[in-house]
């Protein structure tokens, strides 16, 4: 076995070891980026609460900020917390690049097909009722900052819940 | 940690030694996990489309989720910020366990192993709570057109919760979504768990001490910040925008 590999392991499996000051030094890191992690969580779900018109009628800022600290944590947990930061550089482009390649086409067709296909026109199935809801909740508010469910029914009972 | 160098690319690539210097079962579940990521990528898409597409009479979740248990107040969002904060904290004792075998440190990897199951089964239960309230729905309900079996045409009822049919949130392909994504995902995460479970079994019968290596510990654990790297997402796409 050792005669396939050129260093110093028997094989690969036995990478997997390191002294107590390596270990050390590794979980102080850990330990970093999961208060991180935590801030930035915490953040998101003030921030959510906070903003007035979340959905679709959201800052667009704001969304694109929700985005932007999610690619954040995804990356601290990618290269922290799996290890691929400390991986050999061909090892990342072979995990990386394929999936760049096809979720960058998956977004053009969320953001190009999914917008034109979205013309009424093109939405025979939604009830009339839900429609109907809708309108009649976004004629009757807009100015005060505790809205009632945009999806809920208009039942009198429904502003006793809120 | 591996002690992995930046290695000169003529040399890595004329034989004798693989080039990610990486062990054959972590660089397959890398592959698995690419392409699992792919799988959920290409759910988040769908989601992402049809959204767009109902874009003004989609429901929003902080409207949705605004349960926490033993409490009756309406805290939207608050009960998913805890299941996420519970899921990233299972990552964390889980990469402390992967540290702890570095180390061969049995003591520490039973411990950081141990907490990781409670924190993923924590996490499944969480779910199943909040599916059972989205189910259940609000004592009020809401006005739609119900398919009548009887009559053979559409009759306007009050519908209770949600279902593949009917929501009573908004349109319906939002509980569809809703139990799709978060199905297969907690299906991961039950997954995990039962994977966890068994190689802290192992950890507990010395498997690992005797082999030499704790790398089995690190292959599960791969899997297991990729279930939370998923929620990630989830939490966002889902919950948040």
């Amino acid at each position: 076995m050792s005669a396939e590999f050129h260093d110093d392991y028997p094989s690969y499996e036995h990478m997997a070891h390191h002294s107590e000051e390596e270990g050390k030094k590794t979980r102080k890191t850990l330990w970093r980026v999961f208060w991180i992690m935590l801030a930035i969580t915490i953040f998101e779900l003030v921030m959510g609460s906070l903003a007035p018109g979340q959905g679709w009628t959201g800052a667009t800022w704001l969304k694109f900020l929700f985005i932007a600290l999610t690619l954040l944590k995804a990356g601290y947990i990618i290269l922290s917390f799996m290890h691929l930061g400390q991986e050999v550089k061909f090892l990342k482009y072979i995990i990386l690049t394929p999936y760049i390649v096809f979720m960058s086409y998956g977004i053009f067709v969320i953001l190009d097909e999914g917008v034109y296909s979205g013309e009424p026109i093109n939405r025979t199935r939604v009830d009339p009722i839900l429609i109907s809801q809708q309108e009649k909740l976004k004629a009757g508010h807009g100015h005060h900052a505790s809205a009632p469910a945009e999806g809920h029914s208009e039942a009198p009972a429904e502003e006793a819940h809120h | 940690m591996s002690h992995s160098t930046e290695i000169d690319s003529k040399e890595a690539w004329s034989g004798g030694q693989s080039p990610f210097r990486i062990s054959y079962g972590k660089m397959m579940m890398w592959f698995f996990l690419v392409s699992d990521a792919l799988t959920f990528g290409g759910l988040l898409v769908s989601y992402g489309f049809i959204r767009h597409k109902y874009a003004d009479v989609w429901p929003k979740a902080e409207n949705v989720f605004t349960h926490f248990p033993f409490i009756e107040k309406h805290l939207p969002l608050a009960y998913v910020g805890l299941m996420t904060f519970i899921l990233i904290m299972s990552s964390v004792t889980m990469v402390l366990a992967v540290e702890a075998g570095h180390r061969n440190d049995k003591k520490k990897v039973i411990m950081w192993m141990f907490w990781t199951i409670v924190g993923g089964a924590t996490f499944v239960g969480s779910q199943a709570w909040e599916w059972f309230h989205f189910i259940h729905g609000t004592a009020e309900g809401a006005l739609r057109h119900v398919w009548d079996m009887d009559s053979g045409k559409y009759v306007e009822k009050v519908v209770y919760g949600a279902n593949m049919t009917v929501n009573e949130y908004g349109v319906p392909q939002f509980a569809n979504y809703f139990f799709f994504i978060t199905g297969f995902h907690g299906f991961h995460v039950f997954s995990g768990v039962c994977i966890n479970l068994i190689i802290f079994l192992n950890v507990l019968k010395g498997t690992y001490e005797r082999r030499g290596h704790y790398e089995m510990i690190e292959k599960v654990g791969l899997y297991w910040h990729f279930v939370d790297l998923v929620w990630v997402f989830v939490f966002t796409f889902f919950y948040l925008l």
